[in-house]
């Protein structure tokens, strides 16, 4: 959590934003049927839809502005003053290039492209290992610079990734499941790099082992708990699924 | 009739007790959250809520044991990485710190485990007794409510915890508690089918999934947080003898009894957490000590207190989630969702449709701190080898559990893009010092809160007179209105010219 005053500062304008979405509430609240007939039933307000959500707006509109009170009164509009002054500095791009926002920037890039890219379009085990196998190399070895490079090779990856998604289709006829064949050459590629860009460090080669072998080990724990254990199909199941499903249904259990 | 419900207890606990399923669940689990407490950044609420989702497969009474053993392990875990690394591992443990860190200094750290392991175990097994005593009385007391009085309590249960939970202003856990209403109101509305704020979005028509968010709002900013500011984690102290003396376990008792009692009833309050049960608890032992100069620099009071509460919490939080169907802690909550899966609705009808279900909780409560005691004594050196893990390494794991976690209830990817952005935004939240737990609670009260405000106005023909005309609604009314008054500035400076004067005439009359 931020310091006294700094929160007083973001509290003007997180009481803004609260404000305003309160008003959007109630905006959007006023557009269901409050007296008219809906789905044959003639309504009256007191069961409308609109009844509780047009009380939550109300309120966040309230405690927004009690909130920007608050903290006019702590800061002034001097304070309010100064934070702008400060988006506008090179004090504000100095703070989006410090440390933990490039870390910040890392987690949330490889959450998000976890989720939204990979997670619904390629195989889940190859999925959890590139995540894993980033993840670790990005803050489990701990090196700065390596982190930037990392980052940026990553992102090479997805939009590489998003290229080989897009023309999927017309690949599948030459090898099924391009885009999991993609990952699997991107995992590979990215732990050469890493083992390249540490070379000469005993430490970090120590470290990087563990986060190799955790990587590959964990994701076919958890997936293979999931899938097989408790019967929950993979998001997206593809070249690797449909390996283990063959030794799993075919080999194992005859 | 008690006779009956003692006789009924025993037999429960006997029948669980008797299963070595059940008791290999029951030890496998408790160990599981000791593990998870111990580690700094993963708490107990992301325990239940990770075992939520490996659980939803098994029958009723065995998910509650695994649940339940994790919510305990978990809370009492928390004291190893305080008393041994100074960083507490869940912020139930926090208060913990205080002196279980100076014991360790002195070389007393497998002491204060001991302790803190047996206190935590007295502490689960007198709130126990508690939710075994109070739950009728409270479930046949609210049998007598009325929509406006469940209106009431949910809108009092989100105020309370936004009150007492909020690191900075109150208006701040006010605001998150009503953006979890908001979120609540989310769907086709329960009485009329008519889609509020689903913006043609077919997956949203069912309103928002409460686990996924759940799991969202309490795993991902914890992840974020851990892994940016990168804490440096310093060696484990190492541990000695564990097993505490009998003696000072029968001289703390009054203390321990104490702090247990402390810790029933802030977990019954709503929405709040371990953690304040702790640092009250705490508090009240230093402020009742003949020696408070010795808090702070390793006192044995000072550790047992606060572990005792919080372990006591758990019990406590259990009351109002099983009578009433409102979480008394975060871990409660999710534990709400985690029973919603399994069709049981707490609340007043459970005595009815689950007859069994109270005594079932409060028997696994005994098991699970006996369990407790038994791996806290038999495994402490092991489990603190966990301390040593460094958190980059299992903080992105617990990722992908979260994010497996959230799609295999429901089968649904559109769960994961709830989950993350809800995630992300309570981090930026927490962040700027609001609170999660109200947000939670109003996700959870929402449709409660929705549906009963508005079959009360039918029933009453559009009239709030009836707040007004039945005693228990006028009584939680008084109390939401004191609970705001309370927080503005005229009356505190009220409250201040009252203690002043009566401070003057005190020392006047002296």
């Amino acid at each position: 959590m931020m310091d006294k005053e700094k929160l007083r500062k973001a509290d003007f304008f997180s009481g803004g934003l609260i404000t305003l979405f309160g008003m959007f509430v109630i905006v959007k609240s006023l557009g269901m049927p409050m007296k008219d007939s809906w789905g044959g039933v003639q309504n009256v307000w007191y069961v409308s839809p609109a009844i509780f959500p047009l009380f939550v707006g109300t309120m966040l509109v309230l405690l927004g502005g009690m909130l920007i009170r608050t903290a006019l009164k702590a800061i002034g509009f001097s304070g309010v003053a100064t934070v702008i002054r400060y988006f506008l500095s090179s004090g504000f791009v100095s703070f989006l290039r410090s440390r933990e926002t490039v870390r910040f920037y890392g987690i949330a890039l490889l959450l998000f492209t976890f989720v939204f890219l990979m997670v619904p379009r390629v195989d889940f085990f190859l999925a959890a290992i590139l995540f894993l196998l980033a993840f670790f190399c990005m803050f489990y070895l701990d090196r700065a610079e390596l982190l930037l490079k990392l980052m940026l090779l990553y992102c090479g990856g997805m939009v590489a990734l998003i290229f080989v998604l897009i023309v999927a289709e017309s690949l599948a006829t030459l090898l099924s499941h391009p885009a999991d064949w993609f990952v699997l050459v991107f995992i590979v590629s990215f732990a050469g790099v890493v083992r390249a860009q540490i070379s000469g460090d005993s430490q970090l080669g120590k470290k990087f082992r563990i986060a190799l072998i955790l990587a590959l080990a964990a994701p076919f724990l958890i997936g293979m708990i999931f899938k097989y254990f408790l019967l929950v199909p993979m998001p997206f199941e593809g070249l690797i699924v449909e390996i283990l499903d063959l030794i799993w249904y075919a080999e194992i259990w005859g | 009739m008690l006779l009956d419900r003692i006789y009924a207890f025993f037999e429960i606990v006997a029948s669980l007790a008797a299963d070595p399923f059940t008791l290999g669940i029951l030890f496998g689990s408790v160990f599981l959250g000791i593990m998870f407490g111990a580690m700094p950044g993963l708490t107990s609420t992301l325990g239940v809520a990770l075992l939520t989702a490996l659980t939803y497969s098994m029958d009723t009474p065995m998910a509650m044991v695994c649940l339940l053993a994790i919510y305990v392990g978990g809370t009492y875990g928390g004291s190893y990485a305080s008393i041994l690394i100074n960083i507490p591992g869940t912020a139930a443990a926090a208060a913990t710190a205080m002196d279980g860190y100076p014991l360790a200094l002195k070389g007393e750290g497998g002491r204060a485990i001991g302790l803190t392991t047996t206190s935590s175990a007295i502490g689960t097994a007198i709130s126990m007794l508690f939710v075994v005593a109070i739950s009728p009385i409270i479930s046949s007391f609210a049998l007598q409510f009325t929509s406006f009085e469940f209106f009431l309590l949910a809108f009092f249960g989100i105020l309370i915890s936004g009150t007492l939970t909020s690191p900075d202003l109150v208006v701040k856990g006010w605001i998150s508690g009503f953006l979890g209403l908001f979120l609540a109101c989310v769907g086709r509305d329960q009485l009329q089918f008519y889609p509020r704020f689903t913006f043609g979005i077919s997956e949203l028509d069912s309103g928002i999934e409460v686990v996924p968010v759940l799991i969202g709002a309490f795993g991902i900013p914890q992840i974020i947080e851990v892994l940016k500011t990168q804490v440096q984690i310093g060696k484990a102290k190492k541990l000695q003898k564990i097993v505490p003396e009998i003696g000072t376990v029968i001289r703390n008792l009054p203390a321990t009894v104490r702090s247990a009692f402390i810790g029933v009833g802030i977990g019954a309050v709503p929405g709040i957490g371990e953690d304040i049960a702790g640092w009250v608890s705490y508090g009240t032992a230093k402020n009742t000590s003949k020696h408070p100069e010795t808090f702070g620099k390793g006192e044995y009071k000072g550790v047992l207190a606060s572990e005792t509460a919080n372990n006591a919490c758990v019990g406590g939080a259990m009351i109002p989630l099983l009578n009433l169907g409102i979480p008394g802690s975060p871990p409660a909550a999710m534990l709400l969702g985690a029973l919603m899966l399994h069709g049981v609705t707490p609340g007043p009808m459970i005595t009815f449709e689950h007859p069994t279900f109270i005594m079932e909780v409060a028997a696994i409560l005994l098991l699970a701190s006996m369990a407790m005691w038994v791996v806290g004594m038999l495994l402490a050196k092991q489990v603190v080898k966990v301390l040593r893990i460094p958190t980059p390494l299992f903080m992105p794991i617990i990722g992908v559990l979260c994010i497996i976690g959230s799609y295999s209830l429901g089968l649904s990817i559109f769960n994961l893009y709830l989950m993350l952005p809800v995630g992300i935004i309570c981090y930026f939240l927490t962040s700027m010092g609001y609170p999660i737990a109200p947000l939670v609670i109003g996700v959870i009260l929402g449709p409660m809160a929705d549906e009963n405000i508005r079959r009360a106005l039918m029933v009453s023909q559009g009239s709030f007179m009836p707040i007004f005309q039945r005693p228990v609604s006028l009584i939680l009314f008084l109390i939401i209105v004191f609970t705001v008054l309370s927080q503005t500035a005229w009356y505190k400076r009220g409250l201040a010219r009252v203690k002043e004067k009566l401070f003057r005439s005190k020392h006047s009359a002296e």
